[in-house]
């Protein structure tokens, strides 16, 4: 019986006509999804991000990838950067137009005529969110935490400018006091350096010498624990324009103005956004549909598109900044600076800026960016295939032959992704040795460089301040952010010894020139090329002029629509 | 010779024709399945010829040339780092076919099996191997995947025993289903009464009675898998550059598709055509293979 029930049921549709129907209903299901992607905001409600965050002075910001962290005095990424120059505040801050120093905490200063000690007056109106009073005090304690070796400040060296700064963070004094850096009373901090330093001002602006809240630092765990929930939103108490008001991972950071802040009436936006666009596509394709302002940056292929359909969207500024890639040198075949150099050798720097990145890259032959004020290093090598094969042959490995299998690692993005891929093929061309590609998400990826756990990474430095000082301090012996675990005692003189006390600019950039040769001879580092800034920004976003470093004054900033955002 | 003529025509009337191969007499008259069949082999054989097939090396790039729309020296164009795309396409089919059917198989071969034992036996030794399963659902899958990245190393072979390993669970469910009701059912219980050992039952009465579900499923499997293997090498977690499979240049032809359209429509091509050629071909599987259609 069922047998025949089953047949009669069979009869009723054929196969064929069932085949064509699923092949209808695939085609119009893969029909949807393209027009989808093609469409994007078809099928939304006509306002957008763009179009109500104007209206409501709402900042929507590409911030690239998820902050590691919120502590000022353990991040060392751009993402993190711009997050926390939002909710914190330092001694003074820059004019985005001219990058020099303008009153921040301090309403004045007071340089002394050697150049050594700086007298820094703190506004009265400075408070923290929780209307306590920002403190000389405050500063003090801050900066003694931030050189806590248990906190693992990677920055620490910024401070090596204030004296016994160094010999503290090394455990060679104990005692705090006799770092130079005193609260005289509760509005006067003063500072003292062990050398002149002209660009100390512009130090006062990182992140990494932010005041932190003392009491909620303590009430969350020790002063120099890493990770306590302080940074969460709700526990975090910051002296900036804004004030933190949700951190949900991987989606969106969120800060709201802060109405206790000393300027707040200058603060023109409500609140920013910060969205972690690790995929640059689909960050493109946010700003498109109108859900962001700012991107963080652009794919290189859609460059000469911008450039010619909407160039009013698409910005390319200098940028003071290096790509370059990490060699671990305690993994024994990188050990060998022949091989560092017969690696950097063989990429065709030329080849990648014109046509993989694409932005009006340069190629770099020295670490530091050329002219950074003034400065410019020799080229330390240069694109010669045959000499770095006579190099690798030296080494012992000729041909490639006997070369250990070797990894680079980039944090996960289609830009890295492409480049290493086409760095492979050259060393593979070039050098006949095979490399292997790894991808790891952002916070990993530091972890991993950070313990060293790495042979080959890729890496971007941006300058912290306009000195060329920001690039080579990096690299001295067990620097927090060497890790490469390259040490040259040479090149610590000339850096940290030579440099400072040099009688004259030319002195000091003499020490800085050899310092960079040193470096460039040894190769801990790969330099492929300079940055260009280059990100979308959308015309209502106005006072947010581009600058070398890329610095932001978030207080400065304001939305206003001339027309209403053309929106495809 | 007489003789032996009608010996021939004698066996041959005796013989009676297998299930398999009534099975191909009647796939041979659905004219999709054969086509998607026809297909398939094709694909294989490219996959299998791919290095003299092959014009360029998958690795070879040129950047002077960068992104190139199809040409008399590049069929299906280049992509963003000068690699012909049609050399990649190629080698990217061997890797997307292979993990499509050694995985496939893996979980074919895992899935089909406990089910049919868990239904079959029923009782205790279901309910513990029915939970067993439940257990591994409630398992998420990247953290198992990445856990044995962990453990063994990246090894494009265990990734695809890996993904294997991870899909054979629903197959299970679906066969176990199948089973406990065909042992319901009088051609069971008369082939116990006639005293077949259970393993008989369960391979020649069982598992034939199943194929039907299983083959649709089947063919369900293959793309899905090869969706997995390129999510999980855009993760990293599965095979890196320089090659590539279909997954991964698909994915990467979406992050260019307005400038470049060829890097998507090419490989998408390629996967939805091989796609496409599984469905029919297993459409008319089911069809061919279920023993209840009467022998024409």
């Amino acid at each position: 019986m069922q047998l025949v029930i089953k047949r009669t049921r069979r009869k009723q549709r054929t196969p064929v006509r069932s085949d064509r129907r699923r092949g209808l209903k695939l085609t119009s299901v893969l029909l949807c999804y393209l027009l989808s992607l093609l469409g994007l905001t078809a099928c939304g409600d006509n306002e957008n991000n763009v179009v109500s965050g104007n209206r409501q002075q709402i900042l929507h910001w590409g911030n690239g990838t998820e902050p590691q962290e919120l502590d000022p005095h353990i991040v060392t990424g751009v993402p993190e950067h711009h997050i926390i120059t939002a909710l914190l505040e330092g001694l003074v801050l820059k004019d985005p137009q001219t990058l020099e120093p303008i009153p921040g905490v301090a309403e004045r200063w007071v340089i002394s005529d050697d150049g050594l000690v700086y007298t820094f007056h703190l506004r009265d109106n400075a408070r923290w969110s929780n209307g306590d009073p920002v403190t000389a005090e405050d500063f003090v304690w801050s900066w003694w935490r931030a050189l806590q070796p248990a906190l693992g400040n990677q920055y620490a060296y910024m401070y090596y400018a204030i004296k016994n700064a160094e010999a503290y963070a090394q455990g060679k004094i104990k005692d705090f006091d006799q770092v130079g850096a005193v609260a005289l009373d509760e509005r006067t901090l003063q500072v003292t350096l062990a050398n002149p330093t002209p660009y100390f001002l512009q130090l006062l602006d990182h992140y990494s010498m932010f005041p932190v809240h003392r009491p909620t630092i303590e009430k969350f765990g020790e002063p120099a624990e890493r990770g306590t929930r302080w940074t969460r939103a709700g526990n975090f108490v910051g002296n900036g324009a804004f004030v933190l008001k949700l951190w949900s991972l991987n989606k969106v950071v969120i800060v709201e103005k802060n109405s206790g802040y000393w300027d707040s009436d200058n603060v023109k936006l409500n609140s920013i956004y910060f969205y972690p666009t690790e995929n640059v596509s689909t960050e493109e394709r946010m700003f498109r549909a109108g859900q962001l302002h700012v991107t963080g940056s652009i794919p290189a292929d859609k460059i000469a598109v911008y450039k010619k359909e909407r160039p009013e969207d698409l910005r390319i500024a200098p940028y003071l900044g290096t790509y370059f890639y990490r060699f671990n040198t305690t993994v024994p075949h990188l050990s060998d600076p022949r091989v560092r150099r017969a690696l950097a050798m063989t990429i065709n720097r030329k080849q990648i800026v014109e046509r993989v990145t694409k932005g009006g890259q340069l190629p770099a032959y020295t670490y530091t960016p050329p002219d950074t004020l003034g400065y410019t290093a020799r080229d330390g090598f240069s694109f010669d295939p045959e000499a770095a094969r006579a190099l690798l042959a030296e080494a012992g490995y000729p041909d490639g032959d006997g070369f250990p299998q070797t990894e680079i690692l980039y944090n996960t993005s289609e830009g890295h992704r492409k480049l290493a891929v086409a760095i492979q093929q050259m060393w593979k061309k070039n050098l006949n040795i095979d490399v292997i590609l790894n991808n790891q998400d952002w916070k990993v990826y530091l972890d991993n460089v950070d313990n060293g756990h790495y042979q080959i990474a890729r890496a971007g430095w941006i300058g912290d301040y306009v000195d060329p000082n920001t690039f080579l301090d990096m690299w001295v012996s067990n620097g927090g952010n060497n890790r490469t675990g390259w040490a040259n005692s040479d090149y610590d003189t000339l850096v940290l010894k030579q440099s400072p006390t040099a009688p004259s600019r030319d002195a000091r950039y003499q020490a800085f020139k050899e310092a960079e040769a040193t470096l460039l001879a040894e190769m801990p580092i790969l330099p492929i090329y300079f940055y260009t800034r280059n990100n979308l920004v959308r015309p209502s976003v106005k006072g947010m002029p581009a600058n070398l470093l890329d610095y932001t004054l978030y207080k400065n900033i304001y939305l206003q629509a001339a027309l209403p955002e053309q929106v495809e | 010779m007489s003789t032996d003529a009608t010996l021939a025509n004698i066996t041959d009337a005796e013989q009676g024709s297998s299930l398999w191969k009534d099975a191909w007499h009647r796939l041979r008259k659905n004219k999709m399945a054969v086509g998607g069949l026809f297909v398939l082999m094709l694909m294989c054989i490219a996959a299998l010829l791919t290095p003299w097939l092959a014009p360029y090396s998958y690795e070879e790039q040129n950047l002077i040339l960068g992104a190139a729309p199809p040409s008399a020296q590049h069929w299906l164009g280049t992509d963003t780092l000068g690699r012909d795309l049609l050399t990649r396409l190629l080698y990217g089919g061997r890797i997307s076919l292979a993990v499509g059917f050694i995985a496939t198989a893996v979980a074919l071969l895992i899935g089909v099996l406990y089910g049919t034992v868990a239904g079959y036996f029923g009782g205790r030794i279901d309910a513990v191997m029915m939970r067993l399963v439940d257990i591994l659902y409630a398992l998420p899958f990247m953290i198992f995947i990445i856990l044995l990245m962990v453990i063994f190393g990246r090894n494009i072979l265990l990734l695809f025993l890996a993904i294997g390993a991870v899909e054979w669970l629903t197959m299970a469910r679906i066969v176990r289903g199948q089973v406990q009701t065909l042992r319901q059912q009088e051609f069971v219980e008369a082939a116990v009464s006639l005293g077949l050992s259970q393993w008989t039952i369960i391979s020649r009465h069982l598992i034939p009675n199943t194929l039907g579900p299983v083959i649709v499923y089947t063919t369900l499997t293959i793309p899905s898998v090869m969706l997995f293997e390129a999510f999980l090498s855009f993760l990293g977690l599965g095979i890196q550059p320089p090659q590539s499979s279909w997954g991964l240049l698909i994915s990467y032809g979406v992050e260019t598709m307005e400038e470049y359209p060829w890097l998507l429509i090419f490989p998408g091509l390629a996967l939805s055509i091989t796609l496409f050629a599984l469905n029919f071909l297993g459409d008319g599987l089911r069809d061919a293979l279920d023993p209840r259609t009467s022998k024409d």
